[in-house]
């Protein structure tokens, strides 16, 4: 299948990903709570974007059922987004005002430039990554969680079974619209590079 | 049930005649007036299918123009569409209908007019756009009695809930201008504008 076959050739990131300074710390609970902050501000950033893509997705499709899929995806993004909310309170961090990182914006424009211009096959190409990726990390941390972790939530909600299907259902409709092909593997390679920038970023803009 | 507080809003107020000639159609005349043949409503529900399927397209696209938190409002829009396409496609199946009729011209018109706007319109007219097609379709059925042969169809476009979503897209249509009085203050964000 397609998407297992892109998810197999991006596994050096995959890794890199999983060793990654930001998500051990995450995984151990010792990321600066600052840090988690900042990157918590940027992916709301990141996902307003993202909800984005996934409506322009939703306007290339011609049938009510792939349309129904990218409402679902729709739904999870704002239900993550409520997660990120509730983390503005406790770190007390504004959502409103996130000035992107490089890394943010860079990853933002590629995903809005895809969705507006690009086939339907490119855009859920580039927007499978962040789902499986998260999905993954998510299920690799489990084993990490004690009594009163930092960062339980935040591992419990993409560990969590209602994320993992919403990844499957996307990495279906993936498998029917798109191909194996130049423009399919950029934007999936170039996304899963995107990702792993977007964990170095808040270490590198941490003062 | 009270329109007024929707007949009396600016925009409504300012389509003039049109809206008292909307309102009066002879299609909407014969359903009160009960002579409208069974065949007649069956050619207008096929259409109306139609429209709200190429309608999919409007709120997806004015979610990618629209800033937050508005976007809420637009994915919970395109959330109702896809409900209703599956109403439609029961009830269709019931009554042996084809969906797949040719469209007719008015409602090509209509929706190619909806499709042009949301790719070259600013996001606040959007939402009036949007509220325009949802209080015209409100007004008009909710100003039959739901009785006769038709009271299936009148009850479900006239009902709270119809109304409810009325009222939050002439809210959204209204907070585009506290938007915009606001806008100087958001931080520079390219994916805001990307696009659009």
């Amino acid at each position: 299948m397609l998407h297992e076959s892109l998810w197999q050739q991006n596994a050096d990131i995959t890794q890199r990903c999983l060793e990654h300074a930001f998500v051990r710390g995450l995984a151990d609970g010792t990321l600066d709570r600052d840090v988690f902050g900042q990157y918590v501000a940027q992916d709301t950033f990141f996902l307003r974007a993202f909800l984005k893509a996934y409506a322009l997705a939703a306007a290339k499709c011609d049938d009510v059922e792939s349309v129904r899929i990218f409402h679902e995806l729709m739904t999870g993004v704002l239900e993550e987004l409520k997660l990120h909310e509730s983390y503005s309170t406790k770190l007390n961090i504004d959502l409103d005002h996130v000035k992107p990182y490089l890394a943010t914006s860079a990853y933002t424009n590629f995903l809005l430039r895809v969705a507006w211009r690009g086939s339907l096959a490119e855009v859920m190409a580039a927007m499978v990554p962040c789902m499986r990726l998260y999905a993954h990390i998510g299920s690799e941390l489990t084993t990490s969680l004690r009594p009163e972790h930092p960062y339980e939530d935040w591992i419990k909600t993409y560990s969590g079974d209602e994320f993992r299907q919403l990844c499957a259902r996307l990495e279906s409709l993936l498998d029917e619209v798109a191909s194996d092909c130049p423009a399919v593997r950029d934007a999936y390679c170039y996304a899963m590079q995107c990702e792993l920038n977007f964990f170095s970023a808040p270490l590198e803009n941490h003062e | 049930m009270s329109l007024g507080e929707f007949e009396e809003s600016p925009l409504v107020a300012g389509t003039g005649r049109l809206w008292r000639e909307a309102a009066e159609a002879v299609f909407l005349s014969a359903i009160r007036g009960g002579n409208l043949p069974r065949e007649g409503f069956q050619r207008w529900l096929v259409q109306d299918y139609s429209f709200a399927k190429g309608l999919v397209m409007f709120p997806a696209i004015a979610v990618a123009k629209t800033p937050w938190p508005v976007q809420n409002f637009l994915i919970g829009r395109l959330g109702a569409l896809v409900a209703e396409l599956d109403w439609f496609e029961q009830n269709a199946q019931r009554q042996a209908l084809d969906l797949n009729a040719a469209l007719h011209p008015t409602c090509r018109r209509y929706v190619d007019c909806l499709i042009v706007s949301v790719y070259t319109q600013p996001f606040e007219v959007l939402l009036d756009i949007l509220y325009g097609v949802e209080v015209s379709y409100l007004c008009a059925w909710s100003a039959l009695e739901a009785s006769g042969p038709y009271a299936e169809f009148i009850n479900r476009w006239s009902n709270v809930h119809f109304m409810a979503c009325a009222r939050f897209s002439m809210f959204a249509s209204g907070t585009r201008t506290s938007y915009r009085k606001n806008s100087s203050t958001r931080s520079c964000d390219t994916s805001e504008t990307s696009g659009a």
